[in-house]
């Protein structure tokens, strides 16, 4: 994958989380223009990369929604649900097919169904609201209508094609091939894209006939703009519907293209003269026909042709009645028709055959039709655009001359011109209902058009009369719309112009993780080597007695040990990421969750700036998904249950990160229905995992945490116990994966709330380094509550278990040399006493025996990899300052 | 060079790009009985079909390239 690509994938990944969440944004606040404005801008600038590669459909997609959020932005279309929803929709396919380019390098399934038909509804949206504001225009052009609409015989394209070509294809529509006439209209500016439209026009395959048509309006050569594309492709092929739309994906919007019946192709072409085919020949063809004598026609026609010169237009019609007899020799209508156009001299109508045609699949240009329409629509929606006026005219016009004619008036006429008056008086938003009720009657009564005729020269003037000052109106409203054309300009001038200042400001610097990565590790091996520096002053002093350089070492080493340290802090600075990276999802997924259970829930996002080392945040993803889901799917009740039991019918689930000297605190608070700690112990101890004796004393709390338990959380306990509990374990587990810790408490009926305490670093870690059985161990300092010395008298064997009283506390003791499979003693000082680690392990208490304590040290923890990997009584292992391996104590595991 | 003017002769090689479409109309409409020779033309851009199609100048010599040649043909 190359880098632009890759950085396409990566920005384009912001934006749609930006999107979605301007979206959500936008759902509380949906009059808020500059939301909008900014939500535009991100899908215009996703759509404007995503065109730098070979994405079509993504970039179909992108553009139908870039259509529609302008139109939002604009005014045209209201925001709604349904909107968001269908925008959201299109961010999801957008997403689903970067994940494709992200794992394949590019996308191999296809999508160009999926994206014309998501790109569909989106226009959907944006036609059904154009149609709510601009009832006129959309009567006139809309898109559906044309597609909707059948095509009639008058649509099909003028076909001149050569006879010998219109048999051929005549020939390949009966032999069951679908025969397509395809007009591909480049844009004008596509060659300033880099498209070369003849050359794509060349690509048609199976073009059985080809045409250009040049749309120059240049009055002179000179004039002409050789850069404007104004060329027209048609052709004329069979390929397959796939193949085409496949050619033609960039393009999709500038094809037209038309089923042609085989009937179209029937065409006779030649030279009309006035010496006919004498009707002697014909009627003795017809007869023949009507005996379906049809070798015998063939002769007949055969010899007629002989006798007549090829390039006449009777013998075209000869050759086609042969044709015909060859190819269907059953469809006598037709050859009936061609037999008595020799008589007419005229092309038979074959629309009187095939009534109508399906409709075509592609719609007719709705760009170019989207562009007639926008423009009119200010005017319309406060004055009257010409054409309309025209048109009314033109009716009224009609009519007024229909009413003038002379003769009987039948009551059916009457109603009739009424009726279409009407209609036109309303098309201008002019009502005359009533008048044009009453003229009715009263000509219907008088038997005249008179009364009608006078309402409609009333009604003309009054029309002219309001309509002087209305086409100021349009006027001014085109001067407007220039004006606003104007400061359009100047917006978008503006924002280009805030976009160069916005990255020449921008101090943002993207870089891969595994740079920094590598700087981390580079910063660890800097710690280490510096600590060497000690141990040399050291040597210095002890085995060359030269106290000097010893001192001098010293003093250079505070140097490089502080700026060392400050280097290091500002590494981890840098990955350092603020929790909103998983906070940002949360609201989509409640919205979703929340609507697919039928909840309203208000979700409060607290401390989202809080930040942590991109591994603990990264991490912490999943265990809060998790959380959260429970949280909404089991926690927070339906509406008229919160009503009942006197609670707001919203719930309310907060999730906040604070930070807590070297910890981040992260809370999931719901107002649900909490934990019912009764029914856990009963469950638990159905399920073994307490015995009677723990089922009677343990406490409340004791027993909510027991939904942590490893094994809590199988299918019958979810559904009995509305599923609490689901998957805790993996939770916790994944928590503490990150040296995190998680808690609960809850009270029934009033909600649960989640805690998860993280460590802001996972890079660094302090250890205390111990001494047993002549090696050295780390542990985690985290895990030390304290270091006291046991004197061996204090070790009371309880249950053949070592044990001590520690403050009043039953301490059990271990002893590490046992922990690690080391058959040795751990050895007691001078004074008899063993050396204890007291370490903290889910909140009690251990002793664990070694033979000394040493320093603590800050080193970088390397997990362990491959063989060593798997040994789960080891965190990791790091390099001291003299070079040698630390390893470090996994206490969880190992006890 | 894909179009080498001769004194009243353009000779079309190889693929004619988008950019020799202003200097064609330029020189078409200097030398107005220019000719075309297609023959070694295997392909023009859209921008130069649709000066050729404006201009409409003799063409003497048709594309080798036959797909080409049955658009061209027409010119």
């Amino acid at each position: 994958m190359n880098s632009l690509l890759e950085q396409f994938l990566s920005e384009a990944r912001d934006f749609l989380q930006s999107i979605s969440e301007k979206l959500m944004q936008l759902e509380s606040n949906p009059n808020s223009v500059p939301l909008m404005t900014e939500l535009f801008r991100f899908v215009h600038t996703l759509k404007g990369n995503s065109g730098l590669f070979d994405f079509p459909e993504m970039t179909r997609v992108l553009h139908a929604s870039e259509d529609l959020m302008d139109a939002v932005r604009n005014g045209r279309v209201n925001y709604s649900n349904t909107l968001a929803d269908q925008l959201l929709e299109a961010m999801d396919f957008v997403g689903m097919m970067m994940d494709e380019i992200q794992v394949e390098g590019k996308i191999i399934k296809n999508y160009s169904a999926t994206a014309a038909e998501v790109a569909k509804s989106l226009r959907g949206l944006l036609d059904s609201a154009d149609a709510v504001n601009v009832p006129v225009a959309i009567e006139i052009y809309t898109e559906e209508g044309l597609a909707a609409k059948a095509i009639s015989w008058a649509e099909l394209p003028e076909l001149n094609l050569p006879e010998s070509i219109a048999m051929a294809l005549y020939r390949c529509v009966m032999d069951g091939d679908t025969v397509f006439w395809l007009q591909y209209t480049p844009e004008p500016e596509c060659f300033f894209k880099g498209e070369d439209p003849f050359f794509l026009a060349r690509q048609v395959p199976d073009t059985l006939w080809r045409n250009v048509i040049s749309t120059n309006d240049a009055s002179s050569l000179a004039e002409m703009d050789v850069y404007r594309s104004q060329l027209i492709f048609q052709f004329l092929t069979t390929a397959p519907t796939e193949e085409l739309d496949d050619l033609f994906r960039y393009v999709p919007d500038q094809i037209h293209r038309i089923k042609i019946p085989a009937l179209a192709f029937v065409k006779p072409n030649g030279s009309v003269n006035n010496q006919t085919v004498d009707d002697e020949f014909i009627s003795s063809a017809l007869v023949l026909l009507e005996e379906n004598n049809l070798a015998g026609l063939t002769r007949t026609l055969l010899t007629m042709l002989e006798l007549s010169a090829p390039d006449l237009w009777s013998s075209s019609v000869l050759r086609w009645v042969l044709q015909c007899i060859e190819v269907e020799p059953d469809n006598e209508r037709m050859q009936y028709a061609l037999l008595n156009a020799l008589r007419t001299q005229i092309t038979p109508d074959w629309s009187s055959m095939t009534p109508t045609i399906k409709p075509h699949e592609v719609a007719i240009e709705p760009v170019a039709v989207r562009s007639v329409i926008t423009p009119t629509i200010p005017v319309i929606s406060s004055g009257l655009p010409d054409e309309l006026l025209q048109i009314f005219h033109t009716v009224v016009n009609t009519q007024r001359e229909i009413l003038s004619l002379p003769g009987k008036w039948s009551a059916g006429r009457l109603q009739s011109v009424a009726a279409t008056l009407l209609g036109c008086y309303r098309t201008i938003n002019h009502v005359y209902e009533i008048e044009t009720e009453a003229a009715l009657q009263l000509a219907l009564t008088e038997k005249s058009p008179l009364p009608l005729l006078a309402l409609l020269e009333a009604a003309l003037l009054d029309v002219a009369v309001v309509n002087t000052p209305e086409s100021e109106i349009i006027e001014s409203l085109g001067g407007r719309e220039n004006a606003n054309r104007g400061s359009e300009d100047v917006v978008s001038v503006g924002r280009r112009s805030e976009d160069a200042a916005g990255a020449s400001q921008s101090k943002t610097l993207k870089v891969d993780q595994e740079k920094i990565d590598r700087l981390m590790n580079l910063i660890g091996e800097m710690v280490v080597a510096k600590n060497a520096l000690p141990y040399l002053a050291n040597r210095a002093e002890t085995v060359f007695g030269v106290r000097e350089l010893a001192r001098e070492i010293k003093s250079q080493y505070a140097v490089i040990n502080r700026v060392a340290e400050e280097m290091q802090d500002t590494i981890m600075q840098v990955r350092m990421m603020p929790m909103s990276f998983i906070f940002q999802r949360f609201p989509r997924m409640v919205r979703d969750i929340s609507r697919k259970l039928g909840k309203e829930v208000e979700l409060v996002l607290e401390g989202e700036n809080t930040e942590a080392d991109k591994n603990i945040v990264e991490a912490l993803s999943d265990p809060l998904i998790h959380i959260v889901r429970n949280s909404l799917d089991h926690g927070l009740e339906l509406q008229d249950v919160r009503v009942a039991a006197g609670k707001n019918a919203v719930g309310k689930l907060i999730i906040r990160a604070t930070q807590e000297s070297d910890r981040v605190l992260i809370e999931i608070i719901d107002d649900g229905n909490g934990i019912d700690p009764t029914v856990i112990k009963n469950k638990a101890y159905e399920k073994g995992l307490i015995d009677e004796a723990t089922l009677e004393r343990i406490s409340d709390q004791d027993a909510v945490n027991l939904v942590f338990a490893a094994g809590f959380s199988t299918a019958s306990v979810v559904s009995d116990l509305s599923g609490r509990g689901v998957g805790m374990d993996v939770v916790r587990s994944a928590v503490e994966r990150v040296n995190g810790t998680v808690g609960i408490e809850s009270i029934a009926g009033k909600g649960t709330r989640i805690y998860l305490s993280l460590p802001l670093s996972m890079a660094v870690t302090n250890v205390m380094i111990i001494q047993s059985n002549e090696q050295i161990f780390g542990v985690p300092m985290d895990l030390v509550v304290e270091t006291v010395r046991v004197p061996r008298s204090q070790v009371r064997m309880i249950k053949r278990k070592q044990t001590t009283v520690l403050r009043g506390r039953i301490v059990p003791l271990l002893s590490l040399n046992d922990l690690l499979a080391n058959d040795v003693a751990q050895l007691p000082n001078e004074d008899d006493e063993f050396a204890t680690l007291i370490v903290r392990i889910h909140g009690e208490h251990v002793g664990i025996l070694v033979d000394n304590f040493r320093e603590t040290v800050d080193i970088i923890l390397k997990p362990m990899t491959g063989i060593l990997g798997g040994l789960p009584g080891y965190s990791g292992a790091a390099l001291l300052g003299d070079g040698s391996v630390l390893m470090v104590l996994n206490p969880r595991e190992l006890i | 060079m894909a179009i080498e003017y001769k004194k009243s002769l353009a000779v079309f090689s190889d693929f004619v790009g988008v950019e020799e479409a202003e200097n064609l109309l330029e020189w078409l409409l200097k030398n107005p009985k220019g000719k075309i020779n297609l023959a070694e033309c295997g392909h023009i851009h859209a921008a130069n079909l649709q000066v050729l199609m404006a201009v409409k100048p003799q063409i003497v010599a048709g594309s080798k390239d036959e797909n080409l040649q049955l658009w061209l043909g027409m010119l």
